[in-house]
């Protein structure tokens, strides 16, 4: 019905416009009347012509685009939300069957209920609560100076060449560096306290942010800075309303990377440096629980561990991702 | 149309580096109002006297002279800012002309109704089509407000039917705006539609190789007679430049 349509406003056109053309070919006038008669006759055109071309060209749009799905809520459910959680559930349920039938001595092979109890005894006890709210507030203070202190220093080896040159490899060979490997280095320069875990969780975050930037401002397609250019943009506004957009799915990728590695450095930090001023964190009551030999405490610990990192994940970054990558078209429908 | 010139190429050459010569001796005056198309085999630096123009690369010889205030430049990818509405993509431009921040809202709608496009506005170009997201580009190659406009083979990667209908709108949009446009193509067909003059340039070093002005251009499409009675006399004089290669 529509490619009818199409059809047929083509075929008619034409001679239309050769009618026109035939009018005008006809009456013998001097240069400067016939210039006159033409603008008329061209107004004349384009009001016609106009409403003809703005309907065809409404129609060819509707043709070459689709509408927008809307992304079912139950789909993103079955396809996405209940997998894990099912998997979860059969690996737990496994493991207690296990427990039943096998029946191992408990201080090597805890019953998940046992763990469950750990927990819930941890949080009688408010340890866990302590514990979790100083290691939040550590790893997310100690990202944010990460960031803070990664944004300036990625952007300025993305811009400037001989720089990236010269510190980039050394950057990306830090990323492969554990930051655990920091951890004594630290402990003798700032002795036993906040600092040192500070100290570890920057070191362990800020590659990751910084390469993360530089990727993102390497792959910006060089035409659209040629665009910011011949529309009369600046460096100054040229890296601010092009380049920084342009790189933010990189920096965004980079970010989440360096919060990966803040929360590992600063377990891997509160595991080894305990004591001193170093209050008590979820890494101090994974230690406590191995001197206890208690190691149902142990798997308690490492589960919340897990949780908080998959909980900011899916809370905090994979929604901000998701929605700057559609808003881009780099991400279709959502459910695949 | 007896305007004075708007652009003024004079013994313009241009080699890159120490590479062999691609633009050798070109002259062309272009008049104020006046639609240009460069018309050109591979390799006949169509895009490079286009990047001189508008002032992207410095001539070697010769001198070119442009209007004061620039020119528009519309490129074959459209390069819409992918994170931004059609709008947006726009106000881009107004903002970056400097216009007051009230008053972009308003200017992009209307310019985006200038090209059809009013309801496409909240759009992002991965929801637009190819030639939908060339007339977002063209509109914020209007919001510019530069007297000429600069066009690098910007229809070259849309299908015919689109094409010939984004052919009638930009002939609108010139005989509406006024604009110099210098259009760029390798399209023999679209050069003989589009242009008020055709420009032949020779390939390898691109020199002006023949020049047709066509006096009566409205009311033109790519399958009048009259465009391909000229076509074939262009695409003639460019065979004719092509094989002086072969030797």
């Amino acid at each position: 019905m529509p490619h009818d349509d199409i059809a047929g406003r083509g075929t008619q056109d034409p001679t239309a416009g050769r009618v026109a053309t035939k009018e005008r070919t006809e009456t013998p006038a001097a240069d400067p009347a016939s210039s006159g008669l033409d603008t008329l006759a061209g107004a004349r055109y384009s009001t016609n012509e106009a409403d003809d071309l703005r309907s065809l060209e409404a129609g060819l749009d509707r043709l070459q685009t689709d509408d927008a799905r809307g992304t079912n809520a139950w789909r993103t459910f079955t396809t996405s939300v209940l997998p894990p959680i099912i998997f979860v559930v059969v690996l737990i349920a496994a493991w207690q069957v296990y427990v039943w039938i096998v029946q191992p001595r408990p201080d090597i092979v805890p019953s998940p209920i046992s763990v469950v109890t750990a927990i819930s005894d941890a949080w009688q006890s408010d340890r866990l609560q302590t514990a979790v709210l100083t290691s939040l507030e550590r790893g997310v203070f100690g990202f944010l100076i990460a960031v803070v202190v990664g944004t300036p220093l990625g952007l300025l080896l993305a811009e400037v060449k001989p720089l990236r040159r010269a510190i980039g490899p050394i950057i990306s060979g830090l990323q492969v560096l554990p930051s655990v490997a920091w951890v004594p280095a630290a402990i003798l320069w700032f002795g036993l306290t906040d600092a040192t875990v500070y100290f570890v969780v920057l070191m362990g975050a800020t590659p990751s942010i910084i390469n993360g930037l530089i990727s993102g401002v390497e792959q910006v397609p060089p035409q659209l800075r040629r665009v910011g250019t011949v529309l009369g943009a600046g460096p100054a506004r040229l890296a601010t309303l092009v380049v920084l957009p342009a790189a933010l799915p990189g920096y965004v990728a980079g970010l989440k990377q360096g919060w990966a590695f803040s929360w590992r450095s600063l377990m891997a930090a509160e595991i080894i440096a305990t004591g001193g001023t170093i209050g008590f964190g979820l890494g101090s009551m994974l230690d406590q629980s191995r001197e206890l030999a208690d190691l149902a405490g142990v798997l308690a610990t490492i589960l919340v561990i897990l949780a908080i990192g998959i909980l900011i994940e899916l809370v905090f970054f994979a929604p901000l991702e998701r929605r700057m990558l559609r808003r881009r078209g780099l991400l279709q429908g959502g459910t695949k | 149309m007896s305007g004075q010139a708007a652009i003024r190429i004079e013994q313009l050459g241009k080699r890159f580096g120490a590479g062999p010569l691609v633009l050798d001796d070109v002259n062309l005056s272009i008049e104020s109002g006046e639609f240009v198309c460069l018309l050109g085999a591979s390799g006949c630096g169509k895009s490079t006297l286009l990047n001189l123009i508008a002032g992207l690369d410095r001539p070697t010889t010769g001198a070119i002279d442009v209007p004061a205030e620039g020119a528009a430049v519309m490129f074959q990818e459209s390069a819409l800012m992918p994170w931004l509405t059609a709008r947006q993509n726009v106000e881009l431009a107004l903002r970056l002309r400097g216009v007051a921040r009230t008053a972009r809202r308003a200017e992009a709608l209307e310019l985006l109704d200038t090209v059809n496009l009013a309801d496409a506005a909240e759009k992002r170009p991965h929801e637009l089509s190819g030639g939908m997201r060339q007339r977002v580009a063209l509109a914020r190659a209007l919001a510019q407000d530069r007297p000429v406009l600069l066009m690098d083979e910007p229809f070259a990667a849309l299908d015919a039917i689109t094409r010939d209908l984004l052919h009638e709108e930009l002939e609108r949009v010139w005989r509406r705006t006024g604009r110099t446009i210098v259009f760029v193509t390798h399209n023999v067909r679209e050069a003989a539609r589009l242009g008020q003059r055709v420009v032949l340039l020779s390939s390898r070093p691109g020199r002006v190789a023949g020049e047709w002005r066509i006096a009566e251009t409205s009311g033109r499409r790519i399958e009048s007679p009259e465009v391909a009675a000229l076509s074939i006399e262009i695409t003639e004089q460019l065979r004719k430049e092509i094989r002086r290669n072969a030797a």
